[in-house]
């Protein structure tokens, strides 16, 4: 007999408000419909997701679902990546551009994915002494980037570095450039892009061509603090230590992921 | 004339260019590690996937697969890769597994080591170049090199 309580679902805030009732309330449908609905916590900023996430393995919780966009997904991963359990992804309004690489729909399709039950293991990217899953973010400054202790990169200007893990990075080469340049990264290797800044007229900046090294360990260290953003949640630094580490989640994916 | 066989010399052109068709596809597919301009690399730079440089690198540079110097980058290293093309600077020995191209402006200061050379006209090359397939050449090549060395030790000491 199935337990009880075996699917956990965790709403991000946002879907409080009207305009996402129709949709959640198509989706607690078909979840009944498919026979894994189950209890609905709701995250706030006061809630810490490892915490309930922990509680709710002790009560019985094998797979706990995420319900909200890139920022939810982010929020609660980076925070509950060690919890023994699986866990889904249910994407639903717009800034979903992880659920793509994963390669579930939005919204009520996504249900259909969940039914399934493909689990794949996912790297999560450890960041000093964090997780992170989707990306990391370092706002321009001047820095000096130490890869697997063997070389190191440095610009003659400032340098702005992303870290993607699961979410794609896109970048425009200059305002007037319409067309964004879409890169995914593959798995089993976190991507780097280094973006360097050179100096235009007196205080404008330009953007050039981003370096790509796919790489498991990197440091980046500056003379002085920069900022730091990794899942949406921003931090000052002066060194930072990024590593990958293999085979950490177990997550639900759609048949179309993109690794 | 003009029904005239194939001379092997054809042969071969049509050969290279049948080649040179797959590794560009192959380059296209898998890009992997890209220098960007005015990012400068020190240190032992290695990769197990292709490497485009347009940067800066010194130290020592190593792929499996393909590498690739664009126009303005310099390259202050011993380099070994499976194929490569030289469009950039490149100031150290080349040891390449595969085939290694120099275009019109490629500038290289440096022995190089390989299998097949391609070389277009414009292109600056100070260096040996040395190729496997010439039976008795390595023995030939080194007997007068350790001799030119005694000699020029001998000069220096003198």
């Amino acid at each position: 007999m199935r337990q009880k309580c075996m699917y956990v679902y965790l709403y991000d805030n946002f879907l409080r408000q009207k305009k996402y009732d129709s949709i959640i309330k198509a989706v607690e449908v078909r979840l009944t419909d498919y026979g894994i609905a189950g209890k609905i916590l709701r995250l706030n900023n006061f809630i810490d997701p490892k915490q309930i996430i922990d509680d709710e393995i002790k009560r019985g919780a094998k797979t706990v679902v995420i319900v909200g966009n890139d920022a939810t997904f982010g929020y609660v991963l980076s925070r509950a990546a060690t919890c023994n359990c699986t866990f889904g992804f249910l994407p639903v309004g717009g800034n979903n551009t992880i659920s793509e690489v994963l390669g579930i729909p939005t919204d009520v399709q996504a249900c259909d994915v969940l039914s399934k039950r493909r689990k794949e293991s996912l790297d999560v990217g450890w960041m000093n002494n964090r997780y992170f899953v989707s990306q990391l973010h370092v706002l321009p400054a001047k820095l000096k980037v130490v890869y697997d202790e063997r070389f190191a990169v440095t610009a003659n200007e400032k340098m702005e570095v992303v870290v993607c893990n699961l979410q794609p990075f896109y970048w425009k080469k200059d305002k007037k450039d319409q067309a964004e340049q879409v890169v995914h990264p593959q798995d089993g290797k976190l991507e780097a892009f280094l973006r360097p800044l050179t100096k235009q007229g007196w205080w404008g900046y330009k953007y050039e061509d981003p370096s790509v090294f796919p790489f498991e360990e990197m440091e980046i260290v500056s003379d002085s603090p920069f900022t730091v953003e990794a899942d949406g949640k921003v931090s000052k630094e002066v060194k930072v230590k990024i590593k990958l580490a293999h085979g950490k989640i177990d997550m639900i994916v759609g048949r179309n992921r993109k690794f | 004339m003009i029904f005239q066989k194939p001379t092997p010399k054809n042969v071969v052109e049509e050969e290279m260019t049948q080649f040179d068709a797959q590794t560009v596809a192959e380059r296209v597919d898998e890009v992997e590690t890209i220098v960007g301009p005015s990012v400068n690399v020190e240190g032992d730079f290695a990769s197990e996937g292709n490497i485009i440089v347009k940067g800066t690198v010194s130290g020592s540079v190593h792929t499996s697969r393909f590498l690739s110097v664009e126009p303005g980058a310099k390259i202050m290293a011993n380099v070994r890769a499976g194929t490569a093309k030289i469009s950039g600077e490149v100031k150290g020995n080349l040891k390449i597994r595969e085939t290694i191209e120099l275009t019109s402006t490629a500038k290289v200061l440096g022995d190089i080591e390989c299998r097949v050379l391609s070389v277009e006209p414009g292109a600056l090359l100070f260096g040996k170049v040395s190729m496997p397939g010439i039976e008795g050449a390595e023995v030939r090549n080194v007997k007068p090199r350790t001799s030119r060395r005694g000699e020029e030790t001998a000069e220096a000491g003198e």
